[in-house]
């Protein structure tokens, strides 16, 4: 069975064919020789019953009247009967009245053999009783042999087999034309599955001839033929617009990779794990390194052994972060030479929203780097001048104002009219040249400001510098109020001096009206919020900028006794810590003074701290 | 294997002998009586009486022996019980010059000599059983005879057939000769 499982469907149809054939052949003659053998026992029985009761009869009169020889002639015609071997006709006592034997056969039964018919052996055996008008009269017994059956089943066997050779070729004759019926679409097909698979060419379809599965099959598979057929058109032009799209690619990459060869800067593209996987030609020339030694993180090789740790650091921040990268760091040249480069990275994302790559530039700052330390050398420089200078002139201007006062004191009378206004002016001259030598003392002290350990309150710094300039308030007429203030990370000294410039302006600046000072503080942010406004002139928003520089005065009025240097002190302490200062005001309408304070300075950005002092 | 039918011949041949040769040898005809009382019980199996020969269907069939009875007691011996198509057998003796009413089977010995009178009496319907040549020539329908020193008997079919009785054709095979 498992052989014709992977047997050929044509030679499946025959032997299928064949096989039911002969299986209803077998079957049918296996039946009909049993039904036959069946009912030819019984008729045999019946014709041997029927012969032994016309033997009986003929033989009443016969045994009633003691005559053997009618007896012995009634059943010497049972020798027409071939198959009777023996008969007997028995007296009631049992004894024998006359007997029939045929040539070579076996001697009846005995006469007290049960009634009926009955098999024994390959013989059947009757006995019949003999009766006339209801009398026993005596026996008749018979001795029957089968080979009647025998031969007859013989018979049948034999024409059984002879229909099954005649069934069978009968069969393998039809199974010839069932297989043309069914096999031959089928071989169509496959030929057809084969040619399509050897050419590939999806136009091709199955013929179809019948209309029964197998052309609903061809009918499929040729349906199916033309779903693969406008699939493969489908995916032809998918795979041409795939290749365009690719040749695009291609072309971009080749622009991209032009733009980042033909940049000046250094160009690099990192991994989400920051190795870099790509670096444009200017990174070999510049570092005089072969790619493959300086690829993934071989640019530790060329950075400056100080700025190894923190560069790190700033970068693997930046990967586990995304935000953006900026830092500055030093590169060895070829010639052995460190120079300064300026380094940005952005982080490119899917639509997921995950780092695919890292696109970075290094820019070679080094000359900038250069001119900027320059600056702030000759910034340095000129700031230990003007401070020593301011230092040393405190001196002799002190002098000055000293002597004046004491010759004003001891020898005005001594003057005439003239010569005391020349030393009056000499004295005022003094005493502005001293303030103003004090100022720019405070100026240049304004430069540098240290990391304040712990937060000061504000209103400790409000209410010394209300102490210092209690004289000018009481002389204005001033109102003063505050709001409750933060503590802040200020230097109170610093603190002091923009409040005291602050409230001093606006004591100054004021109208006819007695002066109202107001100073309070909100938070913004991470900031706080500083605020002094007055009820003075104001100040036109055209100068809004302006005020805050070196010597930057509105006014010209030498009552004033204003340096010019106040409210650029004040700015330039608010940006040391990082801070912000402006005003808002109209002409004739008060002016508020705002400063912010950042609520928690970050001390370890020492750099930026400072940096932010260069641009003043 | 032919020996045991050949040997039961002998015997029934020697039995034969011994019964036919033994009335002969001795007063007593016993043995040859014994076979015609046997007789002349199995003609009544063999013999069809005419439609109203019974009142009714369980009446007896009578055997009449007229005159001198040479049956000894065979012939009640095998009637006793004995029935046939129903009908219970009985014996009757009469005188020779009695009326045969009621009379199926009438038997007159070998010494009857008035026959024809007998014969007369017995009427319709009547089977008529006999012995020796007058009874046959005076008409009588089966007349025992001996040959080969066995009982046998002829038969007178017209006889029968005139007196409305049918004998069946079994018996006639086996009767010696047949009158018709």
């Amino acid at each position: 069975m498992f052989s014709l499982r992977n047997t050929p469907i044509r030679r499946k149809v025959t032997i299928i064919t064949m096989m039911t054939t002969l299986a209803a052949l077998v079957m049918a003659g296996a039946g009909i020789l049993l039904v036959d053998s069946l009912l030819f026992r019984r008729s045999l029985q019946r014709d041997l019953t029927a012969l032994a009761r016309i033997i009986a009869d003929g033989s009443t009169a016969a045994l009633a009247f003691n005559d053997p020889d009618t007896a012995a002639q009634t059943l010497a015609s049972l020798r027409w009967r071939t198959h009777v071997q023996s008969a007997c006709t028995y007296r009631l006592n049992g004894s024998v009245l006359a007997a029939y034997q045929a040539p070579g056969a076996l001697r009846c039964p005995p006469p007290d053999t049960a009634p009926g018919i009955h098999f024994s052996g390959q013989n059947l055996i009757v006995s019949e009783p003999i009766t006339v008008g209801g009398s026993r009269m005596g026996t008749l017994t018979m001795l029957c042999d089968t080979e009647q059956t025998t031969e007859r089943l013989r018979l049948y066997g034999a024409t059984v087999f002879c229909v099954l050779l005649a069934a069978s070729l009968v069969a393998l004759l039809l199974a010839w034309y069932l297989r043309a019926l069914i096999v031959k679409p089928i071989s169509r097909l496959v030929d057809t599955t084969r040619s399509v698979a050897e050419s590939g060419d999806y136009s091709i379809r199955a013929r179809k001839v019948t209309h029964d599965e197998l052309g609903t099959l061809v009918d499929r598979f040729n349906e199916m033929l033309a779903g693969i057929q406008s699939r493969d058109n489908e995916l032809k032009k998918a795979l041409g617009e795939r290749e365009i799209a690719l040749c695009e690619a291609d072309n971009e990459r080749e622009r991209f990779r032009f733009m980042a060869e033909s940049m000046p800067q250094k160009i690099f593209a990192a991994g989400p794990g920051g190795e870099s996987v790509y670096l444009n030609k200017q990174w070999m020339e510049f570092t005089g390194l072969p790619l493959e030694q300086i690829k993934g993180w071989g640019w530790s090789q060329f950075i400056h052994p100080s700025d190894l740790e923190e560069s790190m650091r700033v970068w693997k921040h930046a990967i586990a972060t995304g935000d953006p990268l900026q830092m500055m760091s030093r590169f060895r040249r070829a010639d052995g030479v460190y120079r300064w480069h300026l380094n940005r990275a952005r982080a490119m994302r899917n639509a997921a929203g995950e780092i695919t790559l890292w696109i970075g530039s290094s820019t070679d700052i080094h000359e900038q780097k250069e001119r900027e330390e320059e600056l702030r050398r000759a910034n340095e420089d000129l700031q230990q001048f003007a401070y020593s200078a301011s230092h040393d002139l405190q001196e002799p201007i002190r002098n000055v104002a000293i002597y004046s006062e004491i010759v004003v004191r001891r020898y005005r009378d001594l003057l005439d009219e003239e010569g005391r206004q020349y030393l009056e002016f000499m004295r005022e001259g003094g005493r502005r040249l001293a303030r103003l030598v004090a100022d720019l003392l405070a100026y240049t002290r304004a430069s540098t400001v240290d990391p304040v350990p712990a937060p000061v309150p504000a209103s400790a710094a409000l209410e010394s510098s209300i102490a210092d300039l209690a004289e000018a308030i009481r002389e204005a007429h001033a109102t003063l109020t505050y709001d409750r203030l933060p503590e802040v990370y200020m230097s109170e000294a610093h603190l002091r001096q923009i409040f005291q410039n602050l409230v001093g302006n606006a004591l100054k600046y004021r109208n006819e009206e007695a002066p109202r000072i107001h100073v309070s503080a909100t938070e913004r942010g991470d900031l706080w919020c500083f605020s002094v406004q007055d009820n003075g002139i104001g100040i036109d928003p055209q100068y809004k900028e302006k005020i805050f520089g070196l010597f930057k005065r509105l006014d010209h009025d030498p009552k004033l006794g204003g340096t010019g240097i106040g409210l650029a002190i004040c700015q330039r302490l608010v940006e040391r810590y990082g801070g912000r200062i402006w005003v808002e005001s109209e002409s004739g309408k008060g002016a508020t003074f705002f400063f912010t304070v950042q609520q928690r300075p970050e001390w370890g950005r020492a750099g930026k701290f400072q940096s932010a002092g260069s641009g003043g | 294997m032919d020996g045991p039918v050949t040997f039961t011949r002998i015997l029934v041949v020697a039995w034969a002998y011994t019964v036919l040769m033994l009335p002969r040898a001795h007063a007593q005809s016993a043995p040859e009586y014994e076979v015609k009382a046997a007789f002349l019980l199995n003609f009544t199996k063999f013999v069809e009486w005419p439609t109203g020969s019974f009142p009714a269907a369980d009446s007896p069939l009578t055997i009449c022996i007229v005159g001198k009875d040479p049956f000894l007691k065979f012939l009640d011996d095998m009637v006793a019980d004995e029935s046939v198509n129903g009908h219970r057998l009985t014996v009757r003796r009469l005188s020779a010059d009695a009326a045969t009413q009621g009379c199926r089977v009438l038997f007159a010995g070998v010494g009857e000599l008035d026959v024809a009178r007998i014969l007369g009496s017995a009427g319709r319907g009547v089977l008529t059983v006999g012995e020796g040549d007058r009874f046959m020539r005076a008409g009588g329908m089966i007349t025992f005879v001996i040959q080969n020193q066995r009982v046998r008997f002829d038969v007178n079919l017209s006889a029968a057939q005139a007196a409305g009785l049918r004998l069946s054709a079994r018996l006639l095979t086996v009767a010696r000769s047949v009158v018709k």
